[in-house]
Formats: structure tokens, C-alpha cells, sequence
């Protein structure tokens, strides 16, 4: 393997290199930290009873796992977010069968985990040219796939969700691991994550504070369109703030480009939020699963990663480019 | 088996360690690939160190729902049935195992979940409330149970009284039992050994009986307990002539 390529994937002189990168790892500690204690004050303020008070702390502790796993995998290099996005995208997938039924087609479900298992070999080897056939390749597996079980009732609901499951949670959030394939993915998955994650929050403040009229009410009948706009006005001023520091850094970034990727990025997180409540609302249940405590599954907290991973790929890769710079093929061709 | 509908895993929303002894267990990939490998082993386990062999293979059901039952004497029961079935019924064939053997401890359950497929009976309350349980997921339409109407293991290789228990799993539905007698495993495997010896298994299978004139009570359940038994008896009989 060549030198930039192994820098890249296992090299962590530079970690801190960006203020970015530090001062956003600072900030999740601090986040961290700073959040329970808050909720213990709010309690003993007697601002919270005592069910919102489990409830916030449940959510605290499963923020204390989900965000050192995103984190630590980006600080040590492009190889572990690889293996870390391949993990999450497995585990999506797999709940993504569970509460559709289609985990029962083990034909199906196979072919989608071989084409992921190809997906993420091509975002190790930097090969866009096979990352890009994946997607199509194993729409076809899938569907050939599903002919050996020999039942043609129920035939295209069976490779219809195998497909829509591999898309959405293989060539979707594949394209967020493939940030990994630029020398500068720390400061940019840094400012994706923190825009994404924050929307959630901003859409639920801002609907909380000034929301009246429902957004789509039979789908989500929380969300409101103060919330929404709201959300996508506070998430733009987040991106082009923390973009500020980027451009310090010597990227060359124009603040029009990160007020489209702020846009962007809201609108995109909130369909995919909608997208998983259209999903659950179809399917008749509340949560995808229970391995987030407070959360319910993992589809429930990155719900809206799945659109905004592909969106802000290409949205970047236009106007900047993503690893032009890097020798590509790092494994096949060596 | 049923065409495909959108619904949720049964067992969605339970955490791991609850799913893995839970009655609506339905199991996923991972399951599928650990089973598949553990009853590759086993089968050639059985060909080679016990010489298994079956008659009237030709009465397996081909199509879930189905019920396969047998007298027991030995822990090899379960497995020399499941060894009859092709391997493409695996994934939906459940043995019906006693929950303080089989799902006692963590790595128990574990290995009882992921490579038997079994799912646990507490012999404590067997009662309707679990056998109901089984009844409905027949009525979803893949699910085949393996399962010991003795309720335990025979201390000295005789059939014992069936209890009524696999009555409330059939009775008043079109659910096929197919009575099975396994010969030898008493002699390979009794209560109580360690390590099992060399002897040969012959599992006769016979044809399926069908109880949906049975009224589903008292008198329905023992009525088909018996059946079931001289069923199993004849085919006992037989494998001695």
C-alpha cells in the first residue's frame, strides 16, 4: 500500500490538524458530560418530573454510545469509520428486515448482505468505479436471488424491499463512508453529522416554540411547519458558521456552496425522518427496535442520515471534489 | 407457506437476551447460517457414528404447518428427527425443548437459539396460555414443531403415557401430526450418560393423523394423546419385527 493511502486510512499524526476536528471532539466531550448534569439540575429545580427526568437520562446514555462510536472511529483514521459505517449499515439493514417481514426471504437478505459486504470493500479500496456498480449489480443479485425460492406470490414485495433496504441503508449510507476517501473527511464528516444531528434537534425546538400548523400530520403528527423552517434556518447558520473554520483551514470553500450544503443537508435529514415515520406508519409500530435505549432502534436515530449522505456527497464532489488527490485502487492494484 | 405480507418479526421489540427464550422467536440470517452449519455436523455425526437410518421417509410433510412427534428416551431424539427433515425446512422447524435443560444458562440458551432453533417449554406451567402461543404462530403458516409427547425422557427406554399437551396444540385445526418412532437412542444415549455409544438409530416415520373433529378440551386433548400413542406403538411394533 502506498504511503498517503495508508496515512489516510490508519494515520492519526494529523488528527487535530484542523481546529475543527479539536474543537468539535471538545465540544461532544463537554456535550457529554454537560447534558446529564443539566437534567440532574432541571430535576432537583423541579422543572422536570421524575418520568421526563428517565426518559432525558435514558436518551443521555445512549448519546454516551452512539457518539464515542462515530467519534473514535473518524479520530483513528479512514479504515475505522469504513468498518464503523459498515457495521451500522449491517445493523440497519438487519432491522430494516425485521419490521418489514422481508428478513424471512433469507435469499433476499443474503444477496443484500453480499452486495454491502462489495460495497464497502470498494470504499477501502477507493474505487468509486465499483463502489457506483454495486448499487445496480446487486439490485440484479437480489432479484435473481429471490427466483431460487421458487414462489412467485409475493415475488416483487420480496425484491422490492430487498432493493429499497439495500439502497437506503448500503448506497445510502455508503456514500457518507466514502468521505472517507479525501485527506480532509475529519473537519467534513464532522460538519455533516453535526448539521444532520442538529437539525433533529433544531426541528424539534423550533416546533416545540413557535409550531402551529402540522407539516403532514397522518405521517408525523408532531412535526409542524415552524419546525421545519425553523430547522432549516438554524441548521444553514450551523453549517456556515462551522464552514467558517474550514475555510480558515485553508480548504477552498465559498460561502454560498455552504449555505446550499445547509439547505441541503435540512431538508434531506428531515425526508428522511419522514421517510422511516412513512415506513413505521405503514407497518403499524411506534420503534424500530430496542437497542437504543430512549431511542428505540438504530433506523430511529439515523433515519436521517439515509437521504442526506447521498445529497451532500455529490453536492461536495461537484463543486470541491472528494479525494482527487488520493491514489485510488489502494487494494487491488496496490 | 405464506406469501409475503409487511409484517414485523413477531418478536420485534424484544431485547436479545428475552428474544432468545421467547415462544414468538422468529429467527433471522444469522440463526439460519449457525443452524445450518451445526445440523451439517450433525447429521454427519449420526450417519457415521450411529449408522442412522429412516423408513417411510415418504410421509415427511412437505409444506409447513406440521407437527413431528416421537417417544424419547435420549437427548439424540431431537436431533435424529430434525436430521429426517430437508434441509430447506430448517429454518421455520422448531423443537420443543425443556426450558431448564436447554435455556437454563446464557451460553445454553445461546447455542439453543441460534443452532437448535429450539424454543423452551418451563415443565413447571406448560399450560394452555404457551401452548396457545404455538397454536397461533400455525395460523401464520410457517412453523413446524418437533416435539415429545412423553414430556420428558423415558428412564428406561419404554413409551410412557402421552400427556395431553400436544392435544392443545392440534386439536380442531387441519395441522398434521406425524407420528415418528425412534429406535436405539435409549441404547446410544440414556438419561444420565455422559458420552453416547456407537449404536445404530432407525427412525420410522408413518403416516399423519389429522384431529380437526376434535373438540378442543379435556376430552379432545387425551383422546388425541391416545391416538397419537397407539400410532407411535404400532410403528414401534413393527420396527421390532
Amino acid at each position: 500500500m502506498d504511503p498517503v493511502s495508508r496515512a489516510r486510512l490508519f494515520g492519526v499524526s494529523d488528527v487535530f490538524d484542523s481546529p475543527i476536528t479539536l474543537w468539535g471532539t471538545v465540544g461532544v466531550a463537554a456535550l457529554l458530560v454537560v447534558s446529564p448534569l443539566l437534567v440532574l439540575v432541571l430535576s432537583k429545580a423541579g422543572r422536570i418530573d421524575a418520568e421526563l427526568r428517565k426518559e432525558l437520562m435514558l436518551r443521555c446514555g445512549s448519546w454516551a454510545v452512539i457518539a464515542p462510536a462515530l467519534l473514535v472511529p473518524v479520530l483513528l483514521g479512514a479504515a475505522w469509520w469504513i468498518g464503523a459505517m459498515f457495521v451500522l449499515s449491517a445493523l440497519c439493514l438487519r432491522e430494516f428486515g425485521r419490521i418489514t417481514g422481508v428478513f424471512r426471504e433469507p435469499m433476499v437478505m443474503g444477496a443484500a448482505y453480499l452486495g454491502l459486504i462489495a460495497l464497502y470493500f470498494a470504499v477501502l479500496d477507493n474505487w468509486y468505479m465499483m463502489f457506483a456498480a454495486v448499487t445496480p449489480i446487486t439490485a440484479v443479485l437480489i432479484l435473481a436471488a429471490a427466483i431460487l425460492s421458487d414462489r412467485p406470490k409475493g415475488y416483487v414485495q420480496r425484491v422490492a424491499l430487498g432493493v429499497l433496504g439495500f439502497t437506503l441503508f448500503g448506497t445510502g449510507l455508503g456514500h457518507l463512508a466514502f468521505f472517507a476517501s479525501d485527506a480532509q473527511f475529519r473537519p467534513m464528516l464532522f460538519i455533516i453529522i453535526a448539521a444532520v444531528q442538529g437539525n433533529d434537534v433544531f426541528a424539534y425546538l423550533c416546533g416545540k416554540t413557535l409550531g402551529k400548523r402540522k407539516l403532514c400530520p397522518n405521517t408525523s403528527p408532531n412535526k409542524t411547519i415552524a419546525g421545519a423552517v425553523g430547522a432549516v434556518v438554524c441548521t444553514t447558520t450551523l453549517v456556515v458558521c462551522l464552514g467558517h473554520f474550514v475555510v480558515a483551514d485553508g480548504m477552498r470553500v465559498w460561502w454560498l456552496h455552504l449555505l446550499g450544503a445547509g439547505v441541503l443537508l435540512s431538508i434531506a435529514g428531515q425526508m428522511g425522518d419522514l421517510v422511516l415515520s412513512s415506513v413505521k406508519r405503514d407497518i403499524g409500530i411506534k420503534d424500530t427496535g430496542t437497542i437504543l435505549p430512549g431511542h428505540g432502534g438504530l433506523l430511529d436515530r439515523f433515519d436521517s442520515l439515509l437521504l442526506a449522505s447521498p445529497v451532500i456527497f455529490y453536492f461536495v464532489a461537484y463543486f470541491r471534489g472528494i479525494g482527487l488527490d488520493q491514489p485510488i485502487r489502494v487494494l487491488t492494484v496496490g | 407457506m405464506r406469501d409475503f405480507d409487511l409484517q414485523p418479526a413477531k418478536d420485534l421489540g424484544l431485547p436479545e437476551a428475552e428474544r432468545a427464550r421467547s415462544l414468538q422467536r422468529e429467527p433471522g440470517l444469522v440463526s439460519l447460517l449457525t443452524s445450518h452449519a451445526w445440523w451439517g455436523v450433525v447429521r454427519v455425526y449420526l450417519k457415521l457414528f450411529h449408522r442412522l437410518k429412516f423408513e417411510g421417509r415418504e410421509h415427511l410433510p412437505t409444506q409447513p404447518p406440521f407437527v413431528l412427534a416421537a417417544n424419547h428416551s435420549s437427548h439424540l431424539d431431537a436431533l435424529v428427527l430434525a436430521a429426517a427433515l430437508h434441509a430447506k425446512h430448517r429454518r421455520y422447524v422448531f423443537p420443543i425443548s425443556a426450558g431448564d435443560v436447554f435455556f437454563e444458562t446464557k451460553l445454553a440458551t445461546a447455542f439453543s437459539a441460534l443452532c437448535l432453533n429450539a424454543l423452551p417449554m418451563w415443565r413447571k406451567n406448560a399450560g394452555r396460555h404457551a401452548m396457545g402461543q404455538l397454536r397461533e404462530r400455525f395460523a401464520a403458516g410457517d412453523a413446524g414443531f418437533i416435539l415429545f409427547p412423553e414430556g420428558t425422557r423415558s428412564p428406561d427406554g419404554k413409551i410412557k403415557k402421552f400427556r395431553a399437551g400436544v392435544g392443545m396444540l392440534v386439536a380442531g385445526t387441519d395441522v398434521p401430526i406425524v407420528p415418528c418412532h425412534i429406535a436405539g437412542a435409549y441404547q446410544a444415549l440414556p438419561k444420565g450418560a455422559a458420552f453416547p455409544r456407537p449404536r445404530t438409530l432407525k427412525v420410522t416415520i408413518g403416516p399423519s393423523l389429522r384431529f380437526n373433529d376434535q373438540s378442543n378440551d379435556k376430552t379432545g386433548w387425551t383422546e388425541i394423546a391416545s391416538q397419537l400413542y397407539t400410532a407411535i406403538e404400532e410403528l414401534a411394533a413393527n420396527a421390532e419385527n
